[in-house]
C-alpha cells in the first residue's frame, strides 16, 4: 500500500467520483435538474401568463427560468419575456417597478424569490432601499409604527407590494385616534393621498403658520365649518378667508352694513363689536363719543346722514327757527356752549351790542324775526318820554353808550334868540338835568343874565 | 480520558456556540435561517471549508516528508475537531431542508461523520505513537489475531470511508457550483 498517495487519488477513489459524476449527470438529465431544486415553486394562483397562472405550473422545465450557461441571457431576461407587462413597467421611470430599476434593483432577484414551497413569498423587499419617495409618497413620516417598531412593506401593502388600499391607511389610524380619523375622514374623504404626502405626520399641524391664524372662536371650530367638501390640497389652500364667506349667514344685519365684519367685529367673538368711527367720514367728537350707535344707525349704518338735524331735530330748542345748520353755531362737545358770529346776520353786533346776553334781545329762545329796531328793545327814556316819538334813535344815539348822545336837529329857540350857538359844546344834561321837558341856565349861570358871561354861571 | 478526548470537548464546545449564534438570528429574524441567507451562506461556506480542511490537512501531513509541522496525534484532534464542527454547521446550512442534490451531499456528510467515528474507534486499536507511527513496543505485546484483526478492520475502513469522502465532495462541489450557477450568475 503507498501510503504517500493521498486516498482521494486512489485508484478507488477515483473510480468512486467518477461514478458519482456519472450519477449525478444521470440524475441531472432524468430530474431534469430538479436535483438542484432547492424547494418547490410558488403555487399560487396569479394573473394567467401564457396559460400558466403560476410558477407551480411550469413544472420541471427548469429553463423556463434558467438560462443555459452558455447564453448570454440570465434569468432576469427571461422573467421578464413572461412578464411582458413588467418589461413595460421598468421602462416607465414613474411605475413602481420604474422607480426600483433606477434605484438600487438591479435585477429581477433583487427582491424576488422562488423555491420556498407552494405558498411561499416570491417578493422580499429586505435588502431593498426602495426610493418610497419617487411614488409621490414618502416614509419621512412612517419610519417607526405607534408601537416603536419599523415599518414593513406589509403594515401598508397588505394584499401585495405593488397594490395600495388607502384603506389601510384609515384602519391604522383609526387605532391610533379613532375620534380624529372618523372625522377626519368624514370632512376631508378617506382618499388620503389626496393632500397627505407623507413627508410630515401633521401630528403637530397648527394652523397659525398658515396666512389665516386661528383666533379667538376660531380655535374651536371644526375644520369642515371652513373646508367644507375640500378634497386636495388646492382646496384647501383656495379656503376663502374673507369673513362672509363663511359668515353671511350669520350676518345680524342681513347685509345691511357691508361684508367687511372685521371692520367692527374680531374673531374673539361677535359681541362686544368694536368700531373705528374716525375711520369714517364722521367722526365722533364731544358727546357723540359715547352714543350708542343705534341712536344713529337705526338699522343702517351705511347712508346714515352726517348732517346734526337728521338726529337733532327733536332737540331743536328754536323749532327751526335757525335752521337744520346747527354746527353754525354748537359744537358736539355741548349744546349751551354755542357760539354764533352776529357779524353773518343782517344786525350786525357793534358797541355795546357786542356785550349784551343774546337773551335780552332773544326773548325766550326767539332768534328768528327778533326786530332791528331800536325801539323794539330800548323803551323812550323818562329824560326824554314823548319828544322824540316816531324818530329812530340812532338819529342821536350811537350803540356804544347811550351818554354822548348828539342832538342833530334844530335845538328849539329857548332863549329867543341864536344865542344858543354860544351854547356849543355842552351837554343835553347842562341844561335838562332832569329831562328834556325842563331846563335850566343856574348849572351854569348863577342868573339868568345872558349878559353875565361869567364862567358859565350867571350873575343874575 | 479526558485529556485524551479534548477534541471532542472543544468540538462540543464550538458546536454550543455555534448554535447559541443560530438561535440569536433564530431570534431576531423570527425565522429558520435560510441556506441562502447571509448566515445561512456563512455557515454553510465555514462548514464547507473544515470539512475540506478535515479531509486534506490530516492527509497532507500524515504524507508529507518536507513540512511536518505538529504531531499527528495533534493532527489527527484537529482532524477531529473539524470532521465534527464542519458537518455541523453545513447541517444548519440546510435549513432542515434535504431534498434533491443537497440533500444527498447531508446524508452523505452525516454518513462520513458516522464513518469517521467508527474509523477513530478502530484506528486506536491499534498502539501507535505520538506521531501515529505503530508502536511496535506495545504492538508486541498484543495478541497477533487481534493486531491483525485490528488492521483487516481498519484497512476495510478506508476502503469504505474515502469512496464515501469522495463521493461527498463530488456532491459538494455539484451542489456548489449549482449554486453559483442558478443563485450568483443568476442562470
Amino acid at each position: 500500500m503507498n501510503t504517500q498517495r493521498l486516498g482521494c487519488l486512489s485508484p478507488l477513489a477515483l473510480i468512486t467520483a467518477s461514478i458519482v459524476l456519472v450519477i449525478l449527470f444521470a440524475a441531472e438529465i432524468i430530474s431534469g435538474n430538479s436535483m438542484f431544486n432547492p424547494g418547490e415553486l410558488n403555487a399560487q394562483a396569479g394573473t394567467s401568463i401564457g396559460g400558466l397562472t403560476s410558477h407551480a405550473e411550469i413544472g420541471k422545465q427548469c429553463g423556463k427560468c434558467h438560462a443555459a450557461f452558455w447564453s448570454d441571457q440570465d434569468m432576469s431576461v427571461l422573467c421578464l419575456e413572461c412578464h411582458a407587462s413588467i418589461q413595460a413597467e421598468i421602462a416607465d421611470p414613474t411605475s413602481m417597478h420604474g422607480i426600483l430599476y433606477q434605484g438600487t434593483a438591479q435585477n429581477c432577484q433583487t427582491c424576488h424569490t422562488e423555491h420556498h414551497g407552494p405558498d411561499g413569498s416570491l417578493t422580499l423587499m429586505e435588502m431593498v432601499n426602495f426610493p418610497h419617495d419617487a411614488t409621490g409618497f414618502s416614509l419621512n413620516g412612517h419610519q417607526v409604527g405607534a408601537d416603536g417598531k419599523p415599518f414593513t412593506c406589509s403594515d401598508c401593502h397588505v394584499q401585495g407590494i405593488s397594490t395600495f388600499d388607502q384603506g389601510t391607511c384609515i384602519n391604522c389610524h383609526r387605532a391610533l385616534d379613532m375620534d380624529f380619523t372618523v372625522t377626519h375622514t368624514h370632512d376631508f374623504s378617506p382618499s388620503c393621498l389626496t393632500c397627505h404626502d407623507g413627508v410630515d405626520r401633521y401630528g403637530d399641524f397648527d394652523h397659525n403658520q398658515l396666512s389665516f391664524a386661528l383666533l379667538g372662536e376660531h380655535m374651536g371650530v371644526e375644520c369642515s365649518a371652513c373646508h367644507l367638501d375640500d378634497r386636495t390640497i388646492l382646496d384647501l389652500q383656495d379656503t376663502p378667508t374673507e369673513c362672509e364667506a363663511c359668515h353671511l349667514s350669520d350676518d345680524a344685519h342681513a347685509g345691511k352694513y357691508g361684508i367687511q365684519c372685521g371692520l367692527c367685529h374680531a374673531p374673539t367673538g361677535w359681541i362686544p363689536a368694536e368700531f373705528d368711527h374716525n375711520l369714517a367720514d364722521f367722526k365722533l367728537e364731544g358727546k357723540h363719543v359715547d352714543v350708542p350707535c343705534e341712536s344713529c344707525h337705526i338699522n343702517a349704518f351705511k347712508g346714515t346722514p352726517k348732517d346734526c338735524y337728521s338726529c337733532h331735530q327733536q332737540d331743536d330748542e328754536h323749532n327751526g327757527d335757525f335752521g337744520t345748520a346747527c354746527e353754525i353755531c354748537h359744537n358736539p362737545s355741548d349744546w349751551a356752549d354755542a357760539r354764533f358770529d352776529h357779524s353773518l346776520a343782517a344786525f350786525k353786533l357793534t358797541g355795546a351790542h357786542v356785550n349784551v346776553r343774546c337773551v335780552d334781545c332773544h326773548v325766550n329762545g326767539v332768534f328768528k324775526g327778533t326786530p332791528q329796531t331800536c325801539a323794539a328793545c330800548h323803551a323812550d327814556p323818562a329824560f326824554h318820554a314823548g319828544l322824540f316819538a316816531g324818530m329812530a334813535c340812532d338819529q342821536c344815539h350811537s350803540t356804544s353808550s347811550w351818554s354822548g348822545a348828539s342832538f342833530n336837529l334844530s335845538h328849539p329857540g329857548v332863549c329867543g334868540e341864536d344865542a344858543c350857538i354860544n351854547h356849543e359844546g355842552a351837554t343835553c344834561r347842562d341844561c335838562h338835568t332832569t329831562n328834556l321837558s325842563t331846563a335850566t341856565c343856574l348849572t351854569c349861570h348863577d342868573s339868568n343874565n345872558p349878559t353875565d358871561g361869567g364862567d358859565g354861571g350867571g350873575d343874575d | 480520558m479526558l485529556r485524551r478526548s479534548k477534541e471532542l470537548i472543544y468540538a462540543f464546545l464550538a458546536c454550543i456556540l455555534i448554535i447559541l449564534s443560530y438561535v440569536l438570528v433564530f431570534h431576531y429574524t423570527n425565522q429558520i435561517p435560510a441556506a441562502s441567507d447571509l448566515y445561512g451562506h456563512v455557515i454553510g461556506i465555514i462548514g464547507f471549508l473544515l470539512m475540506l480542511a478535515t479531509e486534506t490537512l490530516y492527509s497532507l501531513r500524515k504524507r508529507s516528508r518536507l513540512a511536518r509541522w505538529g504531531s499527528m496525534s495533534s493532527w489527527l484532534q484537529f482532524h477531529i475537531f473539524t470532521g465534527i464542527v464542519g458537518p455541523f454547521m453545513v447541517l444548519l446550512h440546510t435549513s432542515w431542508k434535504f431534498n434533491g442534490l443537497a440533500g444527498v451531499t447531508t446524508l452523505l456528510t452525516g454518513v462520513i461523520v458516522f464513518s469517521g467515528f467508527i474509523g477513530r474507534y478502530i484506528y486506536t486499536r491499534i498502539p501507535r505513537t505520538t506521531d501515529g507511527i505503530e508502536d511496535t513496543g506495545l504492538i508486541g505485546q498484543m495478541q497477533a489475531g487481534a493486531l491483525a484483526n485490528a488492521r483487516r478492520l481498519l484497512s476495510l475502513w478506508h476502503t469504505i470511508h474515502i469512496p464515501i469522502g469522495v463521493a461527498l465532495f463530488v456532491a459538494a462541489f455539484a451542489h456548489i457550483l449549482g449554486a453559483l450557477y442558478y443563485a450568483t450568475l443568476l442562470k
